[in-house]
């Protein structure tokens, strides 16, 4: 018995002192991103009334808050490395208001090397996004409405227009689950018969009031984009880069958003949100902090 | 042999003298400090509520501390005296069948509004005292005292107890002639020691267990966390109302009140909700933050039991939910001021038609929560310690 152990010790001594001699010298850094939020370049002012879209809006921000999940760096040979241990741990709130959500770095050392970008989903994909997951704030208030389809806001982009009266209209530029709905010709039981999506189990048993349309499909507008950049993983260093979301992107980039079209409230407007997103596309970028 | 037992029985027998003499200081002085055990208090997180709470590093809750909380929450000699006209404590103006509020029908306070023990009424009407563990992002109308706040006299419920005690419009007290008090009622000084592991009463210790008393305050059994949970249904009203409740072309009030992924029902965050376009109150948001954005801002408070909660909105305007809801309806105001999340403001509200306000009440009376009201770990105590 004590012969044993005590040659299982050593050869478990013998095993580990080999492996330090044979051990390349560490070949793990780490990264970090820290991220920016501007407008025509500069960093973003909220609570002043200084910008104009491209849809001619004057407008001005108050605040942003959104999810950014699934960040994977691509590698120059074309292999992919999560950031993080887990997706469950890969999803990260960002908030205007928030310094300290403004620092995302891995949890994981992470193969030194070349590398050339980053991609990540812009909100929560449809596996993530599940009600609850949040219990805690600031995350918890991003719930998105069971019945507008359950989970979490991407992002509330909030802030207040000239409208064409003249008048100062508030704006909540809100992203997450878009709905169908129901239209004329097609009776409640239809709804009922034909209306399972895969968020369905939100919406089990609802009948709607008289005077809204029922929701009869949901539609997940997360979308995921890789954002090219060359850079070096060094072993044993932090590479520290920036990611920018360039807000004046989501109202002009690929079309020309325009608050006097959509109002101020669109989680109920399964179009605005998607030419929101098409545009949302465009509105990031990745670049070597100084 | 025998020597060795004749010791062993002196040994026993100057033990059973030390022991003796720990009894005999039991009845005259300080008990031993191993006799101070405090039984950890436990706060069960309900269905998908947050999991982080405010509780200050230095103040963990105990059972004891808890109990002995309540006695100090109900005796009306927290305001440092004993004459019957000028007893007062907490449950003088929070009350837990009206939601721990004063009551819009309240006998000593006309219309729901409170006064201290010399006549001053308070700046802002009462709030709740309801699931306030989960708040940590302020405490009062304007958010005064905050765990980080710079000042630490500011800070969490322990300054609150304090801030209640001294002011004016409050109990108008003396924190020295309030612990002596208290040292000098039969009991207490025993359920100090038990609560905190020393009969000498000290005033930061009152605050401590009136502050542990008050976050034991739970309310998570109205209809509709039972809904939440899949255990009943709500009628085609209470759910046509939370619809119109959690819609932005609705009601629109999740943003600010909360819903599914948010059973507070409140975000415990400031808000101009339009009811003004000049703001003059020194004691708002704007008072804290210095951000002129948030002038006439005031904390979402939570819609649980909202309906013993009048008067409505900090200056306690609207009487009752009928008012209120058609404020949200139809007058609400433009100003530079106004939170964004008030977008149907151009149109002077959400614009509900007579059902949909039905529909919305309908859906508000599902966080009506009965047992909180009744509970009687929340109610006043059958006797206070130094009574027989
Ligand atoms: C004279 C009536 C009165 C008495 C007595 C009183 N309060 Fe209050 N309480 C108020 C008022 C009014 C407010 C709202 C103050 C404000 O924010 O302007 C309030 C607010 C609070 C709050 C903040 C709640 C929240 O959601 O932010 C707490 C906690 C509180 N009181 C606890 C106590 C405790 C504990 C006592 C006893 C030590 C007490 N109060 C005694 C009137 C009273
Ligand atoms: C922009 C955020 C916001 C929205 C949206 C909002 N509220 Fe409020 N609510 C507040 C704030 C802030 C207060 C406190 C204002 C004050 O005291 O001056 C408040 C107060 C109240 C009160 C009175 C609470 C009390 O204890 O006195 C009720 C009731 C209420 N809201 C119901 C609703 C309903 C119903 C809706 C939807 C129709 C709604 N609110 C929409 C922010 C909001």
């Amino acid at each position: 018995m004590h012969k044993i152990t005590w040659a299982g010790i050593i050869s478990i001594l013998l095993i580990i002192s080999a492996c330090q001699k044979t051990d390349e010298p560490a070949t793990f850094g780490q990264i970090a991103f820290e991220v920016h939020h501007e407008v025509d370049g500069e960093n973003l002012n909220t609570d002043a009334l200084i910008y104009t879209n491209g849809a001619g809006n004057r407008y001005m921000v108050t605040e942003i808050h959104w999810f950014i999940s699934n960040l994977t760096l691509i590698g120059a040979d074309g292999s992919h490395t999560e950031m993080m241990e887990s997706s469950e741990e890969n999803i990260f709130y960002i908030d205007t208001d928030i310094e300290e959500s403004w620092h995302i770095k891995a949890n994981k050392p992470i193969p030194a090397g070349r590398y050339s970008g980053l991609r990540f989903t812009f909100g929560l994909d449809k596996t993530l996004n599940k009600s609850h997951r949040f219990v805690n704030p600031p995350e918890s208030f991003m719930f998105w409405p069971t019945y507008l389809g359950g989970g979490y806001h991407y992002m509330k982009l909030n802030g207040k227009w000239i409208n064409t009266l003249g008048k100062n209209e508030p704006f909540n530029f809100h992203l997450g689950i878009g709905q169908e709905y129901y239209e004329a010709g097609k009776t409640n039981e239809d709804f009922y018969v034909f209306g399972r999506s895969d968020n369905y189990e939100h919406c089990e048993g609802y009948l709607p009031p008289e005077n809204l349309s029922p929701v009869i499909a949901f539609i997940h507008n997360n979308f995921t984009i890789e954002l090219p950049l060359d850079f070096e993983v060094k072993s044993g260093q932090t590479t520290q880069l920036d990611l920018v979301m360039q807000v004046e992107k989501w109202f002009n980039s690929r079309e020309l958003y325009d608050h006097d079209q959509w109002g101020g409230a669109i989680m109920q407007q399964q179009a605005a949100m998607e030419m929101g997103c098409r545009n949302g596309v465009e509105a990031f970028h990745l670049r070597r902090s100084n | 042999m025998r020597l060795f037992s004749l010791i062993l029985n002196y040994c026993t027998l100057s033990f059973i003298g030390f022991l003796l003499l720990l009894s005999s200081c039991k009845e005259n002085d300080n008990p031993p400090v191993s006799d101070f055990k405090p039984t950890p208090y436990e706060i069960e997180i309900p269905y998908a509520f947050p999991t982080k709470l405010n509780i200050p590093a230095d103040n963990p809750m105990t059972v004891e501390g808890v109990a002995l909380g309540r006695y100090l929450f109900y005796d009306g000699r927290l305001s440092g005296r004993t004459h019957p006209d000028s007893l007062m404590s907490c449950s003088s103006c929070h009350i837990q069948q009206n939601n721990f509020e004063p009551g819009i029908d309240n006998p000593h306070f006309v219309g729901g509004f409170v006064h201290g023990l010399n006549g001053q009424q308070t700046h802002h009407v009462v709030l709740p005292l309801i699931n306030l563990v989960w708040n940590s992002s302020g405490y009062g109308w304007n958010g005064s005292f905050f765990p980080d706040n710079e000042n630490p006299n500011f800070r969490n419920i322990e300054d609150i107890v304090r801030a209640s005690v001294l002011a004016p419009d409050e109990m108008y007290g003396d924190t020295n002639r309030v612990k002596a008090l208290f040292q000098s009622l039969d009991g207490y000084p025993e359920l100090f020691f038990k609560a905190f592991g020393s009969q000498t009463i000290t005033f930061k210790n009152i605050e401590k267990a009136i502050a542990q008393f008050v976050r034991s305050f739970v309310s998570a059994d109205a209809k509709i966390d039972r809904y939440l949970k899949g255990e009943v249904q709500l009628s085609q009203s209470e759910l046509n109302g939370f619809i119109l409740f959690t819609t932005e072309e609705g009601a629109d009030c999740f943003h600010c009140h909360g819903g599914f992924g948010n059973p507070l029902f409140t975000t415990h965050l400031f808000y101009n909700n339009g009811k003004d376009t000049i703001f003059d109150d020194p004691l708002d948001r704007f008072a804290i933050t210095n951000d002129p954005m948030h002038k006439g801002a005031y904390k979402a408070p939570t819609l649980r039991n909202i309906s013993l909660s009048g008067p409505y909105m900090h200056d306690g305007r609207f009487s009752t939910l009928d008012e209120v809801i058609n404020f949200y309806s139809h007058h609400v105001k433009l100003s530079e001021q106004v939170d964004p999340l008030m977008h149907h403001v151009l149109r002077g509200g959400v614009q509900l038609t007579p059902s949909e306000k039905a529909d919305l009440k309908a859906f508000i009376a599902t966080l009506h929560d009965e047992n909180f009201l009744t509970n009687p770990a929340y109610s006043k105590p059958e006797k206070f310690p130094d009574e027989d």
